[in-house]
């Protein structure tokens, strides 16, 4: 009899404890500090993780929070390796199911477009740039801007222009990371036209790239085409040259001498070092003209690099990294490649919306991984969740020989600029770059079809009717 | 007398079949049902969008804000002053009237050449039809590889040939043509494309039209000493005229909306004289945020589309008639 008691009352304590546990209302947050050694191509390298063990916390959303993340394939495949594994195991810790599905770049503003218009679709959705256009669409995501800039210092320039819009005052994104467009050069091309540390001014690059077409008949790569990468680097000229497609107030300034003399020095560099291939380019083009040997200098991210490091190593090796380019002033500015900018629908409410956010902090707080597993590809929008970069551009895990050739991109954040430099990059801007209106100016001088004057000219009037149509919205400044 | 349980039942499913029955016998009825689903389908994949590029296109609607607020015809005074939009609106014309007339010709040939006897015909007819069964996607992704800068096989052909990268080579000194990267080639590449898709569809219509001829009438031409021009020309051509017609206006629709040609293989470049109307809608409704003014780009087809669609019906009738 007295056994039973005692089993009784064993039981009963069991229970009441089971149940004192479930209905407490302080979620237990736990998380541990890992360090990991992961192996890789030069030698084993230790990535700090900082995990929500699932075992020891209490689900901090509701039963059935559901966030999906729609993001594009990264080029560097291995963050996708590594991403979706991360996001779910946040996931896990945290009582949210959370799916991450892949597209192609190009599919994620007709993506999120569809999204706000159907008033359903992802949580999170990733774009790589011209993210205004949604402004009215999605959520404003200062108080995650602002706590993670409490957490994690001030956030980059570049990603601010890219997720602030001044006109409205709003968030409209958050930017976690973007990526460094430095010039990339064929060592041994380069040494023979007297440049072995790569061209350093856009006058360098003029005068090399001629010699080297002239005596090797290889050309230069600059696209001309309606494509991303000739969007940048026709910007990077005109930024360079100091010029700019509007102003900090966000007045249309294109039509100044700068961007003339910028017009008639393209002109002259595409006469001497290029060939029309330019004009016939996709994003993948350049990459793969470095790539064949056929081409001396490009602007472009490392990821053709990476890719050539894996096919042939010793092709890699002849290739060097230069910084942007300076202008006949000694400016120097060339754009991000592109950025992550993380938006979230209006249609995305409650728990979802607050797991949303709080998912991105939790990236934000482990962005070393990120930054790792795209293989130095991604830079972190907040410096001091990476305290490791500098170590790993001097030392490059990745087998880069010499170990310090990316170290050149230490300095990207001095010159790196964004679509509007130097304003926002608002939805005017983002309207004139998906409408290629600055290569076809510069395509159209290089063709002879316009004379430099003439094709500024051109521009500048579907640049102001473009402003014009946002101004009207009150989505741009500069109301005069 | 009163009827048995089992012959009660018998009458009752006899009057309920013979309802049943005659409810499939109502042509009305039948025709309802059986056209039900094109009608849905076509309201809701066209009369709606329809609707809704009409209504976007009079309102200030983005990418981000939904709400319609009306603007009359702004849009399309805003969208007629640009470069692109004009030279889109050409290249539209230009590339379609072009493709057509050669795949009319074409097609006439391959048409002639199927409806001929001869060993692996069914072969010969499979790989014609290939470029149609294709998503047009990946049959041009094919062919940007083939018109690639670096990499076109028909650079290496011509190279192996001494024909290209020589300097007294017919083609030029350069190693490449660079297809998409001229003017007048990039224009003929995208011409190209679209002949090679369309040809199939219309050749196997045309070929339907040949083998429906009465071949009394080839015969008695022949006995009569007609040449095969002149039995071409003045008898198997009157004849399937009505079903030429067809298949040059469905050529003539699919070409004209088509943006997956210029987009795929020249993204509208170089500069923009590749552009047409429906990828420069794409431009600028969907990548550039201005749903709006897209939708205005867009609805620039529709009175060339009304008007083909009115020729091909009046067709159809008359090949009816006949």
């Amino acid at each position: 009899m007295r056994y039973r008691r005692l089993l009784f009352l064993a039981v009963l304590l069991m229970i009441t404890a089971v149940i004192a546990a479930a209905c407490s209302s302080q979620p237990v947050e736990v998380t541990r500090v890992i360090t990991e050694t992961v192996e890789v191509p030069a030698e084993p390298v230790e990535v700090t993780r900082i995990v929500e063990v699932e075992a020891e916390a209490q689900p901090k959303f509701p039963e059935g929070t559901e966030v999906k993340i729609l993001q594009w394939s990264h080029f560097v495949p291995q963050y996708d390796v590594w991403f979706d594994p991360f996001a779910e195991e946040w996931g896990r810790a945290n009582g949210v199911n959370v799916t991450v599905d892949h597209v192609n770049i190009a599919d994620l503003a007709p993506s999120l477009s569809a999204a706000i218009d159907a008033g359903e679709g992802p949580t999170l959705v990733e774009l790589p740039l011209a993210a205004a256009n949604f402004v009215e669409g999605v959520h404003d995501l200062s108080d995650v801007v602002m706590r993670a800039q409490e957490l994690y210092g001030p956030m980059a320039e570049t990603c601010v222009a890219n997720s602030y819009l001044p006109a409205i005052d709003k968030w409209y994104g958050y930017c976690h990371g973007w990526v460094p467009d430095p010039g990339d050069y064929d060592i041994r091309l380069w040494t023979e036209a007297g440049f072995p540390e790569g061209p350093d001014t856009w006058d360098d690059l003029l005068e090399g790239g001629a010699f080297i077409k002239e005596n090797f008949g290889v050309p230069m790569g600059l696209g001309l085409s309606p494509e991303i990468d000739s969007n940048m680097a026709m910007r990077a000229i005109i930024w360079s040259f100091g010029g700019s497609i509007q102003d900090e107030n966000e007045c249309v300034t294109i039509n100044s001498p700068e961007v003339v003399s910028a017009v008639e020095y393209l002109v002259e560099l595409y006469n001497r070092t290029m060939t029309e291939e330019v004009f016939s380019w996709n994003a993948a083009s350049n990459n793969q003209g470095l790539i064949a040997g056929e081409l001396s200098y490009i602007l472009n991210s490392i990821s053709a690099y990476r890719s050539l490091q894996k096919i042939d190593p010793e092709a890699a090796d002849n290739i060097g990294f230069v910084d942007a380019l300076k202008g006949p002033n000694g400016e120097q500015h060339a754009s991000a490649h592109l950025w992550y900018i993380y938006v979230i629908p209006n249609y995305v409410e409650g728990p979802e919306l607050e797991a949303a956010k709080e998912f991105l902090l939790h990236l934000t707080a482990n962005y070393n991984q990120a930054v790792f597993n795209s293989e130095l590809y991604n830079f972190p929008a907040f410096e001091s969740t990476v305290p490791q970069l500098e170590g790993w551009l001097a030392n490059d895990p990745f087998g880069s020989r010499p170990p310090d050739k990316l170290q050149i991109l230490l300095t990207a954040k001095d010159w790196v600029t964004y679509l509007g430099w130097p304003g926002p990059s608002n939805p005017a801007v983002a309207e004139v770059y998906a409408t290629n209106i600055i290569p076809t100016m510069m395509g159209k001088a290089a063709l002879g079809e316009l004379t430099p004057e003439e094709a500024v000219a051109e521009a500048e009037a579907q640049i102001n009717e473009i402003f014009a149509k946002w101004r009207e919205k009150g989505l741009v400044g500069c109301n005069e | 007398m009163q009827k048995s349980a089992a012959e009660e039942t018998a009458v009752y499913r006899a009057t309920t079949h013979s309802k049943t029955q005659f409810l499939f016998d109502n042509e009305r009825f039948l025709g309802t049902i059986f056209l039900a689903p094109a009608v849905i389908y076509i309201i809701a994949l066209v009369g709606i969008p329809f609707i809704m590029a009409i209504t976007f296109s009079v309102t200030d609607v983005t990418v981000g804000d939904t709400s319609l607020d009306f603007v009359g015809l702004q849009n399309f005074r805003r969208i007629i002053q640009t470069p692109q939009f004009q030279r889109a609106l050409k290249d539209t014309f230009l590339f379609t009237i072009v493709a057509q007339i050669f795949v009319a010709i074409l097609a006439n040939i391959l048409a002639v050449i199927l409806a001929q006897e001869f060993r692996g015909k069914w072969i010969a007819r499979m790989l014609i039809m290939l470029p149609w069964a294709t998503p047009i996607s990946l049959g041009t992704i094919g062919w940007l590889w083939i018109f690639d800068s670096k990499f076109s096989p028909i650079d290496w052909i011509l190279q192996y040939f001494g024909l290209l990268g020589t300097p007294d080579a017919i083609f030029g000194a350069s190693k490449h043509l660079n297809f998409l990267g001229r003017e007048e080639l990039a224009m003929a590449s995208v011409i190209l494309v679209h002949i090679w898709r369309m040809l199939p569809l219309a050749a196997v219509i045309l070929l339907a039209g040949l083998t429906s001829i009465d071949s009394d009438l080839i015969d008695q031409a022949q006995v009569d000493g007609a040449s095969f021009w002149r039995i071409h020309f003045q008898i198997r051509l009157p004849l399937i005229f009505p079903i030429m017609s067809i298949a040059l206006l469905f050529g003539l629709i699919f070409t004209f909306s088509d943006m997956v040609v210029a987009f795929v293989l020249t993204r509208g470049g170089p500069v923009y004289y590749t552009q047409v109307l429906p990828l420069w809608a794409w431009f600028k409704g969907i990548d550039g945020g201005s749903l709006s003014e897209g939708a205005a780009i867009a609805l620039f087809l529709f009175p060339l589309l009304l008007v083909v669609a009115i020729l091909m019906l009046r067709v159809a009738r008359r090949s009816e008639v006949r």
